[in-house]
């Protein structure tokens, strides 16, 4: 679907510490309210891990490879966690309670498989893979909707979900492979990531992106040469989108995450890493080896005091150079 | 009104013997009170005199219900029209769902009573679970107007949909797929009862809509012209079905307004 311009975001895996600030930041803003409690617009999930919601990778959805929509398995309450809160008043202050307990019996949540990864010890792995709407060129939400109330804006391919149109079919939360686009009960119509475009419209960065105090994410336009997504995305080619192969064509990109070499029966430092790069493979596409060596070669120059303009970038010096927005 | 006991009785008994054959499949009910009818046909529109006063305006099992003439229509899958509705159509289906159905209008209204066979209800619209729902689609012109959604903003359609988790209904009109409105006055309204029997396959719908004959707003039928072509529509939440995934009796049946019965 072709748009005036992208706008894009890219977020370094390496540098993510899962603190969930972009998290909070982005329910605070829109999701804390109204029938979206259960949403999250932007998530913070442990990879190797179940995601959010419960097992989507597993869920079906995007593209054939002949383009075709693919049908998925709608996702259940219980997939995305159902939201509970704490008798504060009656245990804290009147004491009527004598435990601090949810008010639902709690069985799964957004982050319930924090920090669990894979592998035995001294070989265990994680890490955290923030997750939000993908802003996709081709997107199979907007691809599911029979009634056209999903567009693309053309100054920015911000993908939106026209409320007016929207008569809560739920065929593009199904279509989505992402799992990036929610049934709000309370109104009986799909929400979604908005990109935050209201602060899109006043030259600032989107919340979650504001907020990360990692500074692992930039934002910018695709065809902006001066800008960081260019130099990342087409410049180094260092980032990558989360499952090409579902045919969405996304438009948030991950610098994959290094890890240290894994050990031998005997301790000693085996020539391969901790994360095995199948796995990252099986989430990035066939591009991350080279990305790998890519990052390993600029990272070794600018340890032995070379110039790395991408490893300069990659750093996040000056937190405001890291969005572009015009 | 007099009643007329030896009528009630049969009805009474019409409905046994029609409970009794109707446990295995649908298309098997043996209904000697309702006239089956076809795409194309004509239905009068009874009326009910001024002398009767309804208690509740939408009563699904209002006795005057027991009085007016019934009518039964089959229902096949929607030809399906976007992909969406492809990935979930069930090929399976193609033994015709039976709605009955009886119309009427007083001095001030128009009603609409369906009926139909329901194993599950479904009243919940949730992220993952699918409301029943039933529909009455009238062309605001005549029978040239496609039945399904209209031809067009020029030949469009109105619609009353009921909806089981409000359990009320909507008024909508459309010209053309996708173009379904909710329209800006809300004129129609609706109620149902759902009757559970010991075996769940006869388990049953009862759903009243109604609508004052003289309202305002744009895209509302004019009930008050002589021949209105309407067509029925009925999802299955149990099935998840939605939007173009439905049931519907394929082409218009003309309601004859001209004189009462």
């Amino acid at each position: 679907m072709a748009v005036k311009r992208q706008l894009s975001m890219v977020l370094d895996l390496n540098k993510c510490i899962g603190c969930q600030t972009c998290t909070a930041a982005c329910k605070l803003m829109w999701t804390n309210r109204n029938g979206r409690e259960f949403m999250y617009w932007n998530n913070v999930e442990t990879q190797p891990g179940k995601g959010y919601p419960r097992d989507y990778q597993n869920m079906g959805g995007g593209f054939d490879e002949n383009g075709g929509l693919r049908l998925g398995r709608q996702p259940s309450q219980e997939d995305y966690g159902i939201p509970w809160e704490y008798n504060y008043e009656e245990a804290l202050m009147t004491g009527t309670d004598p435990w601090l307990r949810p008010n639902v019996k709690p069985t799964w949540g957004a982050n319930w498989d924090e920090d669990e990864g894979l592998g035995e010890y001294p070989n265990s792995y994680y890490f955290y893979l923030p997750r939000l709407c993908n802003h996709c060129a081709n997107p199979a939400c907007l691809a599911a909707c029979t009634r056209n109330a999903i567009y693309k804006r053309q100054e920015d391919g911000i993908v939106l979900v026209d409320q007016e149109r929207c008569r809560g079919y739920r065929y593009c939360v199904n279509a989505c492979p992402y799992k990036k686009i929610y049934f709000n009960e309370q109104i009986s119509k799909s929400e979604k990531c908005i990109f935050c475009y209201p602060r899109i419209e006043k030259g600032l960065p989107t919340a979650c992106a504001q907020q990360c105090v990692g500074r692992i994410r930039w934002i910018g336009y695709r065809d902006d040469e001066e800008g960081p997504i260019h130099l990342l995305v087409e410049k180094y080619k260092v980032a990558l989108p989360l499952h090409p192969e579902w045919g969405t064509q996304p438009n948030v990109f991950y610098v994959p995450p290094l890890s240290p070499p894994k050990y031998g029966p005997d301790g000693q430092a085996l020539d391969e890493s901790r994360i095995p790069l199948e796995y990252l493979e099986s989430l990035f596409g066939n591009r991350v080896g080279e990305v790998m060596a890519t990052l390993q070669t600029e990272r070794q120059a600018k340890a032995e005091g070379r110039d790395s303009e991408l490893m300069d970038t990659l750093i996040g010096y000056k937190h405001a150079e890291m969005f572009k927005l015009s | 009104m007099i009643f007329n006991a030896s009528f009630h009785h049969a009805v009474l008994l019409g409905l046994a013997i029609a409970v009794s054959n109707t446990a295995h499949a649908d298309h098997s009910e043996l209904n000697p009170n309702a006239t089956d009818i076809k795409p194309g046909d004509t239905v009068k529109v009874s009326t009910v005199p001024g002398t009767i006063y309804l208690r509740t305006q939408n009563d699904p099992d209002d006795l005057l219900w027991d009085r007016l003439p019934l009518y039964r229509i089959e229902l096949m899958p929607a030809p399906p029209v976007h992909t969406s509705v492809i990935l979930r159509m069930d090929p399976t289906a193609t033994t015709p769902k039976h709605l009955y159905f009886q119309v009427a209008r007083s001095d001030e209204r128009f009603y609409m009573r369906l009926r139909w066979k329901d194993a599950t209800e479904n009243r919940a619209t949730t992220v993952d679970q699918f409301r029943d729902g039933a529909a009455v689609q009238y062309a605001l012109k005549g029978a040239e107007t496609s039945f399904m959604m209209g031809t067009g903003p020029d030949n469009p359609v109105n619609i009353w949909y009921w909806r089981a988790d409000r359990d009320d209904a909507e008024s909508l009109a459309a010209g053309g797929f996708g173009s379904t409105t909710h329209l800006p006055e809300q004129t129609v309204s609706g109620a149902s009862a759902y009757i559970r029997e010991e075996i769940a396959q006869d388990s049953e719908w009862h759903v009243v809509m109604s609508r004052p004959l003289k309202v305002e707003g744009e895209h509302q039928v004019d009930l008050n012209r002589a021949a209105v072509p309407v067509i029925f529509a009925l999802w299955q939440g149990a099935d998840e079905q939605r939007d173009g995934d439905k049931r519907i009796s394929q082409n218009w049946i003309m309601l004859d307004n001209s004189s009462g019965q």
